[in-house]
């Protein structure tokens, strides 16, 4: 079975500006929910409005399960997008709203009026719209316009939905139960979702693939897990949690395991082919992977630092240290993790620690 | 707050919170404006049209016989029915030539410079006077008119023809060539603020230009349409110069008619009585238009 989507070397210069999608090449699996990251201007709504066909790339090929789409224009691609202020159609009632889609083009290639009818009752049940079926979009939530939007890209079909920031808009206990919402109706309908969003645990949380997104190019595409767990690059592992990164020398490098030397100490960490002895490396690791010193397996990288700063978040503190290296990292602690004269000690397990070969 | 009423106002305005009254009092002026300037003539007016004339003398009276003459004579009656069949034409082809127009300075012209550029072309024949404008096109349409040199140059015809001027046709030609830019910045106005994301939205449903045009961006536009279709309806029913230069012997409007009245016949209290119903009748169509806006305008 051929990708869902498949990008070709996309790029996108705008006259007057700088590249906005640098040579982006993807493969999206049919059915997965992928979530483009990024933060603002990073690129990934040009893209996203490329593969919608609002936008066309300046060079590189977009295929649609398998067949080039490059040229076609948006009405004639087999995708819906969910856009960012929803662009609900003001003078249409909500039901009118979703049946859009349905009812345009030639007369011969619409559904049957009953059909119509039918498939807006069921996207009107499927985002709980049924009462709000004849009130127009300004008499309507927030919220209810967003699933009005979401009913509109859904009632006809399409393999291939956009999503463009679609929780933007909504507060943080919205957006939350909307997230749970989306992910299930992605489970039951079994499309290809893709999303836009700057929101590193709304893309942690609903995807099943992540492509982290910088400066036009697609730094990286993976896993939620993968991405998180072994970033590839110093701006994917700053973007996705609190990280800090290390300085720090390859002594040995054996297959499978690999010793470097930071802070005043050695560390073995699992070896890479891409290492080698005398190496200058970076170590990379998450504020929320230290421990206690005292409770630290052993092999774990110590870090013992000034405390210079503590902001208290309720089940856990995070804590700017400035280590005798100059350099700075942050640490979560317990609340109650103990200062000794200024001092701070924590340790982070060796299994934690990312080699980042820049 | 008015002088005739004392007491009060006066009694109000010590009751005021301090910014009730600073609004109170800034409220002022255009209150008085409007009463000074509108309100009061329009009374005058009204008393007028009560009244009739005795031997060249006005007497006062509350008789409502003028306004009978208006509804039974011929000429009078006749003259406000051919004044809004003028309106309406005018207001018809002006919205007809205002839309393309429109259309292209909201959606086909991106560049801001361009559009400014559109906006000033559109407006820039009231830079030229209303009356030279009108005589402009006498001279178009004339027997030694340009009109008239071209086809006899192209030998389309042998002898100047002389259906081209003073009648109903080239009235309306006239006033639509002057009020379009009315219609078109209402146009304009409302379809630039219809969002580009609608257009985007209806096209990655799948809808073609026509079907976005008709079921977008034309029922998006009503409020323009019918802003600008009142105005150029308003200006066209009581325009006097047009039918006067280029109307024909069979255009009688309405302000030709007052301007007999008062200037030769000098019967004021039958002009008052005309003017009256025109009020009457632009209050009409406001209600009329303002009951359909509401009807069709929805929040974008």
């Amino acid at each position: 079975m051929p990708p869902a989507i498949e990008l070709v070397g996309i790029s996108k210069d705008f006259t007057g500006h700088v590249r906005a999608v640098d040579d982006v090449s993807l493969a999206i699996e049919a059915g997965h929910l992928v979530c483009l990251l990024g933060s603002s201007g990073c690129g990934k709504t040009t893209l996203l409005r490329i593969i919608a066909g609002l936008e066309s790339p300046s060079s590189g090929r977009i295929m649609l399960e398998g067949r080039d789409i490059t040229d076609l224009p948006a009405r004639e691609r087999n995708m819906r997008m969910m856009f960012q202020d929803y662009a609900l159609f003001p003078h249409m009632s909500v039901a009118e709203n979703i049946a859009f889609g349905l009812t345009i083009g030639p007369a011969r290639r619409r559904l049957p009026k009953a059909d119509i009818q039918a498939r807006v009752e069921r996207y009107l049940d499927m985002v709980q719209l049924g009462p709000q079926r004849d009130r127009k979009p300004h008499a309507l939530s927030g919220g209810q316009r967003q699933r009005v939007a979401l009913a509109r890209a859904l009632a006809t079909e399409p393999p291939v939905v956009l999503f463009d920031e679609p929780l933007g808009s909504l507060d943080a206990g919205m957006r939350r139960s909307m997230q749970g919402e989306l992910r299930q109706i992605h489970a039951e309908l079994g499309k290809t979702f893709v999303f836009v969003t700057h929101d590193q645990e709304e893309a942690l949380s609903m995807s099943d693939r992540i492509g982290v997104m910088s400066g036009g190019r697609l730094l990286q595409y993976g896993s939620p897990e993968d991405v998180y767990k072994r970033p590839e690059s110093r701006f994917v592992a700053q973007f996705l949690g609190r990280s800090n990164f290390l300085a720090a020398t390859v002594q040995t490098a054996e297959p499978g395991v690999a010793r470097l030397a930071l802070l005043n100490a050695s560390c073995i960490v699992a070896g890479r082919a891409d290492l080698h002895p005398g190496q200058r490396v970076t170590v990379m690791f998450r504020a929320n992977h230290a421990v206690p010193a005292g409770s630290a397996p052993p092999g774990a990288l110590h870090v013992e630092g000034l405390a210079t700063q503590r902001r208290y978040f309720g089940d856990y503190a995070e804590h700017t240290l400035r280590l005798a290296s100059g350099e700075q990292v942050f640490l979560q602690t317990p609340p109650d993790a103990a200062i000794v004269d200024g001092m701070l000690r924590m340790a982070v397990p060796a299994a934690r620690l990312n080699v980042l070969v820049d | 707050m008015l002088a005739s009423s004392r007491g009060f106002p006066r009694a109000t305005f010590a009751r005021m919170s301090p910014q009730m009254r600073l609004k109170a009092i800034w409220l002022l002026p255009p209150a008085a404006w409007f009463v000074v300037f509108l309100l009061v003539p329009y009374l005058i007016t009204a008393t007028y049209s009560f009244g009739h004339m005795q031997s060249y003398r006005y007497v006062p009276g509350f008789s409502l016989a003028n306004y009978a003459r208006i509804f039974t004579t011929a000429p009078y009656s006749g003259a406000i029915a051919q004044s809004a069949e003028i309106g309406l034409l005018t207001a018809v082809f002006s919205s007809i030539l205002a839309y393309p127009v429109a259309m292209v300075m909201a959606f086909r012209v991106t560049r801001a410079a361009a559009r400014s550029a559109l906006y000033l072309l559109v407006i820039l024949p009231w830079w030229a006077s209303y009356l030279v404008k009108a005589y402009a096109w006498k001279t178009i349409l004339g027997p030694h008119g340009i009109l008239n040199s071209l086809l006899l140059s192209l030998h389309v015809v042998e002898s100047p023809i002389t259906i081209l001027l003073y009648n109903t046709a080239s009235v309306v030609l006239t006033l639509t060539y002057i009020f379009t830019p009315f219609a078109v910045l209402s146009i304009y106005a409302s379809l630039e603020r219809i969002p580009a994301s609608l257009l985007e939205a209806a096209e990655d449903l799948g809808a073609g230009g026509m079907e976005i045009f008709w079921r977008i961006i034309l029922p998006l536009s009503v409020p323009g349409l019918l802003a600008g279709g009142v105005i150029t309806f308003a200006l066209g029913f009581g325009d006097f110069v047009a039918p006067a230069l280029l109307g024909g012997a069979d255009t009688l409007m309405i302000s030709t008619i007052m301007i007999n009245l008062l200037g030769v016949a000098n019967d004021r209290p039958l002009a008052s009585a005309i003017g009256i119903i025109i009020v009457i009748l632009a209050f009409l169509l406001i209600g009329v238009m303002g009951w359909a806006e509401r009807r069709v305008t929805v929040r974008i």
